[in-house]
């Protein structure tokens, strides 16, 4: 539970995006659909085929803050609203205050920009209404509940970490590295900016099971391998986010803030049900490090891996499609 | 003690961490035998050929010279090598991000300066020394290389590579510094380096304190507000990344000088050095009495 | 001065209604009947000293006379004809349709309103105005307005009903209305007034609009062939609404009926079968003047009422201009119950406390205020060189004093993406893709017309119009599109299929028919083959026996092709195209993504633990954080120790962990070095404690507090 030293409203900010739109090498300005940002998912996908080599992106934005904000007779004064892009791969953070519609409005808007340079991934955006209260200005009386995530590379505006998956022949790959796995079917590399999944396409008809859409039994037996597969990386990308923590000076562990630290907060509460993500990581973390408990730990991540794919739900479709069919045969 | 490989590449690549694996052996970590170069050669992605920034020569030049100059005090090697690596790769900060182009660097192109710099060390276990294997191969703020070069990327104002100076000399700056999202704002960066400089804080443990302090407050002061910045300019880099072709190697005894941004607002450093010097000073921890 | 009509037909009707012959007036006036003839056929007109004898004659004043803007007194006063029972002695009488569905005034605004629509007055371009008045009466206001409407001659039908009919709906129905009336001494009067129409034309008995409102309950009368059905079926809501059945109605007629156009009155009453004194009535009842010319001078028909007679009936006109207002009579409004009893618990008038909720004035405002917003947008809205259709309004009085403002309907409040769409349109000012929050983009989309006759092939493709715009937060259900034909009324409400997550909420308008605009080809075919399409309900186009018949079987086929050129116009407005790299190993990628986490992260259940339930703190004069904290306790045997930790937040990084120079057990727990042990059984705890300020690394007003339990001793 957490306590501020002075007033604050205790509702949030409303963040939406309203345009955005590229700027190209040669100057011009390419003005994107809407469907380019996900209000639901709130997030805002950067990436278009055509357009690998933008040099910046301005996203249009309107807040709307809670009742009492403006109010006459408020504790504070001073207020500004401001949005705040953060990134963490880049350290980069662009502030820029924007403007009250009108007089005493609630309603606020602006223009952020986005430096292609600047990005590799997602960023988040955030909006804050500051103020001086108690004679300390720059204080934050409120914000934004959840951020906006501004992804410069992702084609669909989907929100939430999607791991990379790639097909290459293992046998062939430029990857190196690869080959050594040439008779596997896929392989987990959890060692870059995001997980990745490569697909072995040496496996005759291994891309087309993952990629087509087919029906019947064969359909239910492809979902079935896959979400098999899934199992695989998600026991193998939680090992590799609680794998390499940092420490705090007490001997607390600290959440990642990379897609390992989305990880853990997704899988820990299937592994150490009941706690709070920060104690349940206290808990894995001991275990991992200390004497005993982590081998015991395998059934829980194993169990948290299994959720995640939906082994469960494919297994009882292809249980039911078989026994479907032996009905069939046997009339 | 570990040489220079025998093969050099001679252009910078990618290498990930699970192709590099492999040759982060124990030896290497021991310090006692290095690998020669020419298999790891084969798992590396190559980027692109015309692009003068990949030339190894211009880094493994600046290495050398580093290990020679600060051969009686590694550490100091920093604040000459962050700035000089920095105008030397003319990176952006996405290409930065990519931790492949540092593993590269720091196990195909000078592994014997990542040994040198960061020498075999005894672990927790109190078994033989190792070299931390993050210094090859590590977050942004540990990696040998990566680590410098975010270090003179959030410390320079603007061009100026002065700050960049200042902040390495102080380990314990740059060690936390880059850990934090508070360096994020540039004013907030140079204000540090000026209370660093004027010797408000200068122990490594006020320095730490000092951050501690501005990273509670930061939780809720919204620190842009009380200092602004002016908006970035993408132009200015692009133009110094495309001088690269034609740019001399970089002065060993002058700074070098970095893309032609604007400058941090001094009114907003000056703002910021002002309220952190009275953060520290009021700051129960140092025994005075809060102020009412 | 109002100008009368022509003396002759004048005189004409006046003899009639006294029973008087023209040699009978003549004889009085000491004149030839050939005279009086001449002034009845117009050839003459009589001298002014003759005047006076004529009103003396006539049992009237001279002014009446000659302004002949009233009938006169004279003859048969005004009454209630209730239309006997049938020979064969059946007690099917009544209307069916009255009684069917229970009241509900968001039906009566659609019906209403679209009837005053289809009536409007298009030679001027004005909208036609549409004005609903709430008036509740008690004390004195309605014992006038009960003897106004000769309520005693009434009370013996109702007490019949009441009986007779007590176990149908409609018996209770009447029954709970007239004993609301007395027992709560009060009365909801509803008036529906449209200005700017043609109001009830034609002769009493034979075709025409009057007619088909007030004599024949179950047809309809069209006006234009955009109607969606004028004074059709819809008019049997107006009597629906009454708790007595009863409707009053006061028209100004856009042509002169009897060479005059100001106040027709006549008032009609829905009752079923019933017999008073021993004589059978088959149903409904008139108010009107005993017509001399029907057999025994019983059968009442509209009069030309004065404005003494209007006023006290509550059905004075605010001007002369054409249109017609119609009187409910004991309102109530049945539906709003079932929009569920907060429409009473905001209600801050203190008469309507005691209420069940159907006879609630101001939650009848609201509703007729919304629905009116909701079905008549499109009408209501204009842009560009457009006016709008119509105009509508609301207004509540009680015994004449207002209880809420007049309050013009806003479509912009209730359906502001819609509107702007619609606006848009008008305005010209259409994008062809979405790139901005709060643009408008318009697609064609084919709707092609089949050959009627069931002949194959295509008559023509008309282009409908599709507009899409961002959903704002009034509009309701998000992802809709909303269809529109030349009557402005929503038809069809539909969603979109195969939507993808994530996609932005819109709001979307089809317009086709005239309402894609009067010169786009095929637009009154489109027009006629969508009304044909539209079942009575006026709520979608489909399959109907007319379609079928005029067309064929599978004509309802291009409807359906229409609506996936709709969908697929709309995806492609709204939804991101994926790219072909995407497709690629989509099941896996699906099953590899991090959801996004909600505000509130989930928590699975596992083995309870002690939390925190409630914070208190201050800072202290030494700079201390001050705590007390609540524990709300699980309900197990053995209660886990748990060590309060208190931290300061940081902005980003680890958070230092503060030192208590204090800890102390309010209740249900002990604190042993600086661990929680709770008491067995018990619910809640709680503790206080202070931090050791010397520890704290910057001035506590700097920082935020972070308090947590955590397992055993915390380390």
């Amino acid at each position: 539970m957490k306590f501020y030293p002075y007033k604050r409203l205790n509702r949030p900010i409303t963040l939406r995006v309203t345009s955005a739109s590229l700027k190209l090498p040669d100057g011009t300005r390419d003005h994107l659909d809407t469907s380019a940002y996900s209000i639901p998912q709130r997030t805002v996908a950067l990436g278009v085929a055509q357009h690998e080599d933008w040099i910046s992106a301005r996203i249009g934005l309107s807040a709307t803050l809670p009742p009492g904000a403006t109010d006459p007779d408020a504790p504070w004064s001073d207020l500004r609203v401001v949005a705040v892009l953060t990134d963490g791969d880049t350290n980069v953070r662009t502030t820029v205050d924007l403007r009250q519609d009108a007089p005493a409005s609630k309603e606020w808007s602006g223009e952020i920009e986005v430096l292609r340079d600047d990005h590799v991934g997602r960023a988040s955006l955030a909006v804050h209404a500051v103020a001086t209260i108690d004679d300390v200005p720059g204080r934050s009386i409120t914000e934004t509940d959840g951020d906006w995530t501004v992804d410069v590379a992702a084609e669909e505006p989907v929100g939430g970490l999607r791991l990379d998956v790639k097909q290459a022949s293992f046998s062939k790959s430029a990857r190196e590295w690869l080959r050594p796995y040439a008779d596997a079917p896929w392989a987990v590399d959890a060692s870059g900016r995001l997980p990745l999944v490569m697909i072995n396409t040496d496996v005759e008809g291994f891309s087309d099971l993952l990629g087509g859409e087919s029906g019947g039994i064969e359909n239910k037996i492809h979902e079935l391998l896959v979400s098999q597969m899934a199992t695989d990386v998600w026991t193998a990308v939680f090992h590799s986010a609680v794998g390499d923590l940092e420490v705090e000076p007490d001997g607390s562990p600290v959440f990642p803030t990379d897609w390992r630290g989305e990880v853990l907060r997704e899988m820990l509460p299937d592994i150490v049900p009941g706690l709070r993500v920060e104690e349940a990581l206290r808990q894995v973390h001991r275990r991992r490090t200390g004497d005993s408990g982590w081998v015991e730990l395998q059934s829980r991540v194993h169990y948290a891996a299994v959720r995640r794919a939906g082994a469960g739900k494919a297994l009882a479709n292809v249980l039911r499609a078989l026994q479907q069919m032996n009905r069939e045969d046997s009339e | 003690m570990i040489e220079k490989p025998h093969h050099v590449p001679e252009r910078l690549g990618l290498l990930s961490a699970t192709a590099a694996d492999p040759y982060l052996t124990e030896d290497l970590l021991k310090g006692v035998q290095g690998h020669g170069g020419v298999d790891l050669a084969k798992v590396v992605e190559p980027l692109p050929e015309d692009d003068a920034r990949w030339s190894v020569e211009p880094l493994r030049d600046l290495v050398d010279d580093a290990k020679y100059q600060f051969k009686d005090n590694r550490t100091d090697a920093d604040s000459w090598l962050a700035p000089r690596l920095h105008a030397t790769l003319r990176l952006t900060r996405r290409e930065a991000a990519d931790k492949r182009i540092w593993n590269h660097l720091a196990l195909a192109v000078a592994p014997d300066y990542v040994a040198w710099r960061h020498a075999p060390a005894p672990t927790q276990g109190g078994s033989e020394p190792r070299i931390n294997p993050a210094r090859f191969k590590g977050a942004p703020d540990r990696q040998c290389f990566s680590r410098l070069w975010w270090a003179a990327e959030m410390f320079r104002n603007g061009q100026d590579y002065a700050p960049v100076v200042a902040a390495c000399a102080n380990q314990d700056l740059i060690h936390n510094a880059l850990r934090m999202d508070l360096v994020d704002h540039r004013p907030t960066a140079q204000a540090l380096v000026r209370v660093l400089e004027r010797g408000i804080a200068g122990t490594g443990r006020e320095i730490n304190g000092l951050m501690t302090a501005i990273n509670i407050a930061g939780a809720t002061l919204v620190y842009d507000a009380l200092a602004p910045d002016e908006p970035r300019d993408p132009e200015a880099l692009r133009q110094w990344i495309a001088e690269a072709e034609s740019a001399p190697p970089v002065p060993r005894h002058d700074l070098p000088t970095g893309p032609d941004e604007e400058p941090v607002p001094e009114k907003s450093v000056a703002t910021l050095t002002e309220y952190f010097a009275e953060l520290f000073e009021t700051a129960p921890v140092r025994g005075r009495v809060p102020q009412a | 001065m109002e100008v009368g009509e022509e003396f002759g037909p004048w005189l004409s009707r006046q003899l009639k209604l006294a029973g008087k012959t023209q040699a009978e007036l003549a004889d009085e006036l000491g004149l030839t009947r050939a005279a009086v003839s001449a002034w009845i056929t117009k050839r003459s007109v009589p001298r002014p000293t003759v005047m006076g004898e004529i009103a003396k004659a006539l049992g009237t004043d001279l002014g009446t006379v000659h302004t002949r803007t009233t009938d006169t007194q004279a003859g048969l006063p005004i009454t209630w004809y209730h239309r006997p029972g049938y020979q064969d002695g059946g007690r099917d009488g009544g209307n069916a349709a009255a009684f069917a569905f229970d009241a509900d005034v968001q039906v009566l605004a659609r019906e209403t309103c679209q009837n005053s629509l289809d009536e409007r007055l298009v030679g001027n371009g004005r909208p036609v105005r549409v004005r609903y008045t709430i008036h509740e009466l008690t004390g004195e206001k309605l014992d006038a307005f009960r003897a106004a409407v000769l309520w005693d001659d009434l009370q013996p039908h109702y007490s019949a009903v009441s009986e007779s009919a007590a176990d149908q709906k409609v018996g209770r129905v009447v029954d709970a209305g007239v004993r609301d009336m007395f027992e709560k001494g009060r009365l909801v009067l509803l008036r529906i007034d449209d200005y700017n129409a043609s109001g009830l034309t034609g002769d009493d008995y034979d075709d025409g609009k009057f007619a088909a409102v007030v004599r024949r309950q179950l047809e309809s009368l069209k006006s234009g062939r955009g109607a969606g059905g004028s004074y059709g079926l819809g008019k049997a809501t107006l009597w629906a609404t009454s708790a007595l059945g009863m409707v009053l109605i006061n028209s100004t007629l856009s042509v002169p009926h009897e060479g005059r156009t100001e106040r027709r009155v006549i008032g009609r009453l829905e009752l079923p079968w019933r017999a008073v004194d021993g004589t059978p009535y088959a149903g409904p009842a008139w108010l009107g003047r005993p017509d001399p010319e029907t057999p025994g001078a019983e059968v009442v028909r509209s009069w030309w009422a004065d404005e003494e007679t209007v006023e006290r009936l509550h059905l004075t006109r605010d001007s002369e201009e054409p249109g017609t207002s119609f009187l409910i009579v004991g309102a109530h409004d049945v539906a709003s119950l079932e929009q569920g009893k907060s429409d009473s618990v905001d209600d801050e008038d203190e008469n309507g406390s005691d209420d069940d909720g159907t006879r609630d004035i101001r939650a009848m405002h609201r509703r007729l205020v919304e629905a009116l917003g909701r079905d008549f947008w499109a009408a209501m809205t204009g842009g560009g060189s457009r006016l709008p259709l119509l105009e509508t309004s609301v207004r509540t009085l009680r015994n004449g004093e207002v209880v809420i403002e007049e309050e013009k309907v806003d479509p912009t409040d209730t359906q502001p993406s819609r509107t702007r769409a619609l606006r848009a349109f008008y305005e010209g000012t259409t994008v062809d893709r979405l790139t901005e929050a709060g643009q408008v983009a318009l697609r064609t989309v084919p709707l092609r017309l089949p050959l009627s006759g069931g002949r194959r092939g295509t008559l023509g493709t008309h282009p409908g119009v599709l507009l899409v715009t961002a959903a704002e937060d009034d509009d309701g259900v998000p992802n809709q599109v909303h269809s529109l034909r030349g009557n402005r009324m929503t038809i069809k409400k539909s969603g979109v299929s195969g939507l993808p997550l994530g996609v932005n909420p819109f709001q979307a308008v089809l317009l086709v028919g005239q309402a894609a605009g009067e010169t786009v080809p095929f637009a009154e075919e489109a027009e006629e083959f969508l009304r044909a399409a539209e079942p009575p309900e006026h709520d979608r186009w489909g399959q109907t026996e007319e379609l079928t018949l005029r067309w064929s079987h599978s004509a309802h086929h291009r409807i359906t092709r229409l609506t996936t050129e709709v969908n697929t116009a709309v995806r492609d407005l709204v939804v991101r195209p994926k790219s072909a790299g995407s497709q690629e190993s989509a099941k896996l990628r699906k099953k590899l993504t991090v959801p996004r986490k909600s505000a509130a992260p989930k928590r699975v259940s596992g083995p309870a633990l002690p939390e925190l339930d409630g914070l208190d703190a201050e800072i202290g004069v030494g700079g201390e954080w001050q705590i007390t904290a609540e524990v709300k306790l699980p309900r197990v045997d053995e209660l886990p120790a748990m060590t309060p930790v208190v931290l300061l937040d940081v902005r980003s990084g680890s958070r230092p962990r503060l030192d208590w120079a204090e800890l102390v057990a309010v209740e249900g727990c002990e604190v042993e070095d600086g661990v929680l042990r709770f008491t067995p059984r018990a619910r809640r705890a709680v503790f206080r404690g202070s931090t050791d300020a010397s520890g704290h690394p910057v001035r506590t007003e700097l920082t935020r507090l972070v308090l947590e339990l955590r397992a055993g001793t915390g380390e």
